[in-house]
Order: C-alpha cells, then sequence, then structure tokens
C-alpha cells in the first residue's frame, strides 16, 4: 500500500509545481458551476416550483453537480491513453506496479484537490447567496447516498481505464473521448440539468447506460425522490454496470498489453 | 548457469504503408496493406550469471526489440525466453524487482520533479529498506559526482546529468540483471568515459549481468569480452571480440613512413595499397604473410618508420554488416 501512498503524494507534488495551471483548471470549473447556477436561478427566479422541483431541490442539484464532478468524474487515468501512445507507458509496466491501483492513486490524488477547492468556492457563493439548500429528512438517505457514490467513483474509473486501453488498437483515441466525454459523460449523467426533465422515452433510454448512476441517480437520493425500491433498483443495476466494466477493462488490459510496441527508443 | 536462454525468438510487426500525399491518405482509408516487420527473426542465446554481453548492430537491426522481449515489455510472436527462471511476459513483481531496463533515449524519470523525488518513488515501489536505500544512494551519488543536483527538476538538467539519474533511479534495486539500451548515447566523450567506467565497476562490483547495445564501438570494445552482433533481425555473431578479428579479419594493415621518394608501383608486389601519399603509405597484406612483407619492405625500401596493425574492429564490423570482404 505504502507504494501507492507515494504515488498520491507524487501526483500533488506535480500539482504544486504548475501552481498557475492548477488555479486556471480550478477557475474554469468555478465558472461553469457560476454559469450554470445563474441560469438556474433565472428560471426560478419569480417561481418555487418547476418541472417537479422545487426551487430549493433544484439549486441543491447544482451545487451537488459541482461536487460529484470533483469527486466522481475528477480523473487523471485519461492520461493513459496518451502513455499507450508515447511509450511512455513502458516505464510503468516495467516495475512492481499494479496498473489498476497506478491509475487510481493518480485519480485519488486529483479528487483529494478538487473536493478542497470545490468546498472552498461552494462556501463562498453560499454564503453569499444565502438560499436554503434541501437536507435529507431521513438519516439512511446519507448512507444510500455515499454508498452510490463510492459505487459511482469506481465505475467512472472503469469506464474511463477501459476507453483509455482501446489505445492499444486504435491510434486515434480522441473521436471516442469526445463523444463519450462531451455526449455521454455531460449529458446523459445529469451535469446540466436532472435528466427526468427530458421526455420520458429519452429518458428510459438514459437509464439503460451507465451514465446516470455517475451524477443524476445519487442526486436524487439525496433529494429523497426515489422510493425505497427504486433506491436498491439503482444500486444493482449500478453495481451491475461496475462490474461489467471492471471485467472489461481487465480482459482488455491483457490482450491490449500483447499488442503494445513500446514504441521510441 | 545461465540467466538468460533465449531460444527461437521472434517478433514481427504488423505495419500497414502508406503511398505519400494526400490521394495515398485517402487510399488508405479504405484499404489498408498491412505488411510483417520481422524485427527479430528466430535467434537463440544464452548469457551466464555475471557476464557483460555487448549487442550491436546497425539501426533497427533488432536490438531495442529484443531487449523488449527480455524485459517483458513485448510479447514474443514465437520461441521462448526465460530470465533468472521466469518467463519476462508474465511481470512477476518476484521478477521485476530484479531486473532493469535503462533506455538513453527515453526519459524514465518524473519530468517536472526533481530527481530525488523519482528515487524516493522507486524506494517505495522496489520496497527497498531504507538502510539499504540510503547506503545504495549515497555510493552511486558519489560514484556518479551528482549530490549537488538531486534536487533540481529533471527537465532542466542537462543530457549527461540526467542519463545519471536515469542510471541510478534504475540501480536503486540493486538488480541482478540490467538492460542498457544505449547508455552512452548524445554524451559528449569524457562523459562516455565516465558512463563506462562506472558500469564496469558495476558489474565487477555486484557480479550482475549486463546487456548493452551501442551504436559506439568504443563502449563495446572497453566493457565487453563478448559481443552478439545482430543484423535484420539475425545473430550474425556470438563469441568473443577477440575472435570476430581472427575470424572476419584475414589480413593486416601495414603503415609505413619513407625516408626517401620510392616507386610505388614496387610496393604492389608486397600487397595491396590501400592509400598512397609520400611519405605515407598502408598497405594491407594476409595475415599469414606479415612478418615476412614487413621483413621485405625493411630489407628493399628506405623506411622511417614501419607498423603493423590489426584491422580496426570499427572496419570489420561496418563490413559484416555491409557483406563486403574485409580489407
Amino acid at each position: 500500500m505504502r507504494k501507492y501512498w507515494q504515488i498520491v503524494k507524487i501526483t500533488f507534488e506535480e500539482y504544486f509545481e504548475y501552481r498557475l495551471n492548477f488555479l486556471l483548471w480550478r477557475f474554469r470549473s468555478f465558472v461553469s458551476f457560476l454559469t450554470l447556477f445563474f441560469f438556474w436561478l433565472a428560471i426560478f427566479s419569480s417561481r418555487e416550483q418547476l418541472l417537479n422541483y422545487q426551487k430549493s431541490q433544484l439549486l441543491t442539484y447544482v451545487v451537488g453537480i459541482a461536487f460529484l464532478r470533483s469527486i466522481v468524474l475528477a480523473s487523471r487515468s485519461v492520461d493513459l491513453s496518451g502513455q499507450i501512445r508515447s511509450g511512455e507507458l513502458t516505464k510503468l509496466i516495467m516495475r512492481p506496479l499494479g496498473m489498476l491501483q497506478y491509475w487510481f492513486s493518480r485519480d485519488l490524488a486529483d479528487k483529494i484537490l478538487n473536493i478542497f477547492f470545490t468546498i472552498f468556492e461552494i462556501g463562498l457563493i453560499l454564503a453569499i447567496f444565502k438560499f436554503p439548500l434541501y437536507f435529507p429528512k431521513n438519516n439512511i438517505t446519507y448512507f444510500w447516498f455515499l454508498l452510490l457514490v463510492i459505487l459511482g467513483v469506481f465505475l467512472y474509473f472503469f469506464i474511463s481505464f477501459t476507453i483509455s486501453v482501446v489505445t492499444f488498437w486504435v491510434d486515434e483515441i480522441w473521436a471516442t473521448r469526445w463523444l463519450f466525454g462531451i455526449i455521454f459523460l455531460e449529458f446523459f449523467s445529469g451535469a446540466f440539468f436532472p435528466i427526468d426533465i427530458l421526455p420520458n422515452w429519452l429518458t428510459k433510454i438514459i437509464y439503460l447506460t451507465p451514465f446516470p448512476y455517475l451524477i443524476f441517480s445519487p442526486l436524487k437520493i439525496w433529494l429523497e425522490q426515489l422510493s425505497g425500491f427504486m433506491i436498491i433498483k439503482v444500486v444493482l443495476v449500478c453495481l451491475v454496470w461496475l462490474i461489467f466494466f471492471w471485467r472489461l477493462s481487465l480482459c482488455l488490459w491483457e490482450k491490449g498489453a500483447k499488442n503494445y510496441g513500446a514504441y521510441g527508443g | 548457469m545461465s540467466v538468460i536462454e533465449v531460444k527461437h525468438l521472434k517478433k514481427y510487426y504488423q505495419v500497414h504503408k502508406k503511398e505519400p500525399g494526400l490521394i495515398g491518405s485517402i487510399k488508405s482509408l479504405f484499404k489498408r496493406k498491412y505488411e510483417d516487420v520481422k524485427a527479430v527473426d528466430n535467434i537463440s542465446f544464452e548469457i551466464d550469471e555475471g557476464e557483460l554481453v555487448g549487442f550491436i548492430g546497425p539501426n533497427g537491426a533488432g536490438k531495442t526489440t529484443t531487449l523488449k522481449c527480455l524485459s517483458g515489455l513485448l510479447y514474443p510472436t514465437a520461441g521462448s525466453v526465460s530470465v533468472l527462471g521466469y518467463n519476462p511476459w508474465h511481470r512477476k513483481y518476484d521478477f521485476l524487482k530484479q531486473i532493469s531496463l535503462v533506455m538513453g533515449q527515453k526519459n524514465q524519470l518524473w519530468w517536472d520533479l526533481p530527481a530525488i523525488e523519482s528515487f524516493i518513488l522507486n524506494r517505495e515501489i522496489y520496497e527497498i529498506p531504507k538502510k539499504q536505500y540510503e547506503e545504495t544512494l549515497e555510493e552511486l551519488t558519489t560514484l556518479l559526482e551528482i549530490k549537488d543536483i538531486l534536487k533540481i527538476q529533471v527537465r532542466k538538467l542537462s543530457l549527461g546529468q540526467r542519463m545519471k539519474c536515469e542510471l541510478i533511479a534504475a540501480l536503486l534495486h540493486s538488480p541482478k540483471v540490467l538492460f542498457l539500451d544505449e547508455p552512452t548515447i548524445g554524451l559528449d566523450v569524457v562523459m562516455q568515459k565516465k558512463m563506462r567506467d562506472f558500469i564496469k565497476e558495476y558489474n565487477r562490483r555486484k557480479k550482475s549481468t549486463i546487456i548493452l547495445t551501442s551504436h559506439y564501438m568504443g563502449d563495446v570494445k572497453e566493457l565487453c569480452k563478448r559481443v552478439i552482433i545482430i543484423d535484420k533481425g539475425k545473430i550474425v555473431f556470438d563469441g568473443e571480440l577477440a575472435e570476430i578479428v581472427e575470424k572476419y579479419a584475414d589480413h593486416k594493415i601495414l603503415s609505413v613512413v619513407f625516408s626517401k621518394e620510392i616507386d610505388p608501383r614496387k610496393l604492389e608486389e608486397i600487397g595491396e595499397i590501400k592509400e598512397f601519399d609520400y611519405p605515407k603509405a598502408v598497405i594491407s597484406v594476409k595475415r599469414e604473410v606479415a612478418s615476412v612483407a614487413s621483413a621485405e619492405i625493411l630489407q628493399h625500401f628506405p623506411v622511417a618508420d614501419l607498423n603493423v596493425e590489426e584491422v580496426p574492429i570499427e572496419q570489420i564490423i561496418r563490413e559484416v554488416f555491409t557483406g563486403k570482404d574485409v580489407a
């Protein structure tokens, strides 16, 4: 375990080496949070309820997006595909290191840093605008929320790892990443708006994909809009997707490594 | 006992060829011609514990590919490889902890951080006991004289400094088998010498098995008793460096400095004239008659100086590759 902790530490050190880069990245996230926040604030300006959401619920949803983005979505494992292409991966697979553990450690450092800043930024906004957030009335809700977030972290990690590993076969990974990153991830996961404000048939299709379990479902649990039966169903489906992508990424890794050219040098 | 055993190793790559220009690119969208490149084509050899073997060959001969198969980076197309009794491809932790690969053209250190950070990370990754780590680090940094640069960002180091750090990072866990791929590439003469001395010393002290590839004959001449020459994926020669000279160089070189003008035509009777630029001449003669020929020159010509030399090893190897007869 100590070696992976050292990787978390060295990732921190890398970030601190490039302070400006990191601050600009945070600034970008902050601005996109603000945009979303003011957009929904404007829509709700004169009413208290819209599309089955109360004002406080929807604003809580927006704050929740910012949190879950930094906990669930924040990731360094996208770098893997670049490393496969350039042959930089060589220096990693030559060492007694677990690949999944290595990249998860990198992600973890990224998440810790981002969460820290997100709390600070959101705290600032809440202190200025002073609107009421929705907090669960049932204590058990916290448990389900936490459980699904943890599952979401791993689900996202394995999806991301799987896509990176495809680079072993296909050199041009950017189109896939873009499709996955923008269309599916941002849209289908509910990172802009709650998915259930879409037409019913579209919502049903999205439910079949692994994406809503990353952001939308945990927040629905937090807002206590899911019945007990639904919660269990959501957790189970998420678990199935998680196991699917875990096995898939390992299987592709095993096969892909045989294709690895260790280019350069 | 042999530490490394390679039997009928083959590694083929599939590459697609694109015709030049935009039209070629469009064609390759629809139809790609794939071709097998035989990077390593059926080679076998064994290396014993503590040996320092030089792997030489022109660019693209398959040296690096072989090293990558030996260190478990590449999956062989056919044949078997055994290093320290392990199949490298399985990349067992116990195996990886006993080997190291240094690539002169590839950076393995953390680019944005000082070298010492990479060393500390390696200490954890290889689970090196703290005391052993400190002793090894002290020893290596003293030997390579780089104590003062450990805290500088790697990307700001000079090539020579970086290579020394690369070497230290690769040696911290005291590997039993060390693969050095062009460790002196791009270094100046002084640094090359230092690097060689260091490798030699390390091999002597730790009794570790080392395979070294290089373009520089100097590296090989100075370090390796045994060489394996590889060309177009096949082994051309495997044996002691001195044997190459015997096997391929059936000639010796006589270089003469004359004290008076002579008739070069007379000289032709002695051997093949390689160069004639009065007062110097270089003559190539059969190995068996070298002493007779030199006696004749001394007798019949006004000689100021005469030297009998072996054909330079660089030349022999160059001609082994080009398939020409050796002078």
